[in-house]
């Protein structure tokens, strides 16, 4: 699929470039960015890397081209790379690839490959050189198992719902398209784990929407989305399937001035259903509650200051006390623009539980409870 | 009370100051435009990325100033943002796939000679910079 979406891409940007009499009339774009991390554990090894020996092991860079082809309509595709321990790669993934046609503020169409709107940042969370943070909230944004939801095959409609000027903006998201599990992210280690280990990775279905109100108070924004998707896959001696999941999400921003403060709420619902050959189907079911609440301050235009803290718990688990049911971090976070394009990140945090992030496969000796980290990284974007 | 006489003058005096900074940076637009005028909140839009069309229907696109004191003058008065918080939004709307980049010009010469030959093109410039063939846009 990544090859069509590459080979479409590609034709799309020949046209562009066909139809340009002159270099005046190309408006091309290329931006990108390019992060190492270095990552230092007191205890357990987190997020797929060797992190209680100091682990260089994650480095991520993306690179886009854009053509405004027409007012309404543009054109474009990005490519990712990330190296997270024993995850990712040397492979160059499709982050997206579409056209994008807006026919006027109140509604617009994107086709192809397109970014899911998800609360607030499943759409910009692999983009580091936006955040103050070497790494988002892991209860919600896990970067170990973010690459399954961060885009969708198909179309997404979006634009702003018209409402008297007195009550602010109202903008929505809807989208509808087929979405393949993440074959070398921390999901298809749990999968591994389980000892589902598929050929071809599982897939399926994946409408969702989000509508974001921008209030009157200058600075405040409140929102909701619900991410659905189901999925079925082929094992050497089975099936999976896994009915339609819900996955709510509720949010607020607040920026003003120097000042940004943000919080959001997700609950998550999701069913599967493996049957191996000669056997009863088992169906099992989870229920997680995760959130986070954060804030941070421009000190200088350069200098950026914030903390947050998030929690993450499996509702439905038979011991919530157990640390692999529940994950706790309170983070202290610092960055720093060296100038446009280099910046420098440093990033402590004190987790409590194992419920995400951490693996068997790098932890032979089980887990400790308790885990402090410190991260470091330096980044370049364009 | 005369403390507090002598802080209400020095507010009265630095919002003085503000409002004559606000007045020397002048909203310039393609003459095609229909508009004559543009909101605050619409500038706001545009210059964000959060609109590509003023309330009339009419579609723009923003040219930015690299640096410099209008840029400084023009985002702290009709934004509300520092040069690093507007450029980090923008590339968050480019990388994920929403926009491109607004053209961001090295002097505001070049941006009255981007704008003028530009339909659509909306942008700043100083009220003392030379802006023959655009149009200025009144901000109420």
């Amino acid at each position: 699929m990544n090859r069509l979406l590459f080979g479409a891409a590609v034709l799309a940007l020949g046209s562009v470039a066909a139809r340009a009499q002159s270099p005046d009339d190309l408006n091309l774009q290329i931006h990108g960015f390019a992060t190492q991390g270095f990552l230092y554990s007191n205890a357990n090894n987190y997020l797929g890397m060797n992190t209680s020996s100091g682990s260089t092991g994650w480095t991520e860079a993306a690179v886009n081209v854009n053509d405004q082809v027409t007012d309404k309509l543009r054109v474009g595709v990005q490519f990712h790379y990330t190296r997270l321990g024993a995850f990712g790669g040397d492979t160059l993934n499709v982050d997206w690839a579409l056209g994008d046609y807006k026919v006027n503020r109140w509604l617009g169409v994107r086709a192809g490959k397109v970014k899911i709107r998800w609360g607030l940042y499943n759409d910009t969370q692999d983009y580091d050189p936006g955040y103050l943070w070497s790494l988002l909230p892991e209860s919600v944004y896990g970067v170990d198992y973010r690459a399954t939801n961060l885009s969708q095959l198909g179309v997404e409609i979006y634009g702003r719902v018209p409402v008297a000027k007195r009550l602010g903006k109202l903008d929505y998201s809807a989208y509808y398209g087929n979405y393949f599990y993440a074959s070398d992210d921390g999901t298809a280690e749990l999968f591994r784990s389980q000892g589902l280990n598929f050929p071809h990775s599982p897939g399926g279905k994946t409408p969702g929407l989000d509508l974001r109100w921008t209030t009157p108070l200058p600075g405040l924004k409140v929102g909701g989305s619900l991410m659905t998707y189901d999925a079925t896959g082929d094992l050497p001696d089975g099936t999976y399937r896994q009915p339609l999941a819900y996955w709510p999400t509720g949010y607020v921003q607040y920026e003003f001035k120097n000042v940004f403060v943000s919080g959001q709420y997700v609950k998550l619902v999701q069913y599967q259903t493996v049957t191996l050959q000669g056997a009863e189907p088992v169906t099992s079911v989870s229920e997680n509650h995760e959130w986070f609440v954060m804030g941070g301050y421009h000190v200088t235009p350069k200098l950026q200051a914030g903390a947050y803290y998030t929690h993450y718990l499996v509702g439905s688990a038979d011991n919530p006390s157990d640390p692999a049911n529940y994950f706790r971090d309170w983070v202290a976070s610092g960055r720093y623009d060296i100038n446009a394009n280099f910046y420098a990140k440093v990033e402590g945090h004190f987790i409590d539980g194992n419920g995400v992030g951490f693996y068997a496969f790098n932890n032979p000796s089980g887990l400790k409870p308790k885990t402090n980290l410190l991260v470091a990284k330096i980044g370049f974007t364009f | 009370m005369k403390k507090i006489g002598f802080s209400v003058l020095l507010l009265a005096a630095a919002s003085l100051v503000g409002a004559q900074l606000q007045a020397q940076v002048i909203v310039i637009a393609h003459p095609g435009l229909k508009a004559a005028a543009v909101s605050k909140r619409e500038l706001r839009d545009v210059f964000t990325g959060a609109a590509s069309d003023l309330g009339d229907g009419s579609h723009v696109s923003p040219v930015l100033l690299k640096q410099g004191a209008t840029h400084d003058e023009f985002l702290a008065a009709y934004l509300g943002k520092n040069d690093a918080a507007l450029r980090a939004g923008w590339r968050g709307l480019v990388f994920s796939g929403q926009a491109t980049m607004p053209k961001s010009l090295e002097s505001e010469a070049a941006v009255v000679e981007y704008v003028a030959r530009t339909p659509g093109a909306i942008g700043y410039i100083s009220k003392s910079t030379v802006h023959d063939n655009v149009k200025v846009l009144s901000v109420p």
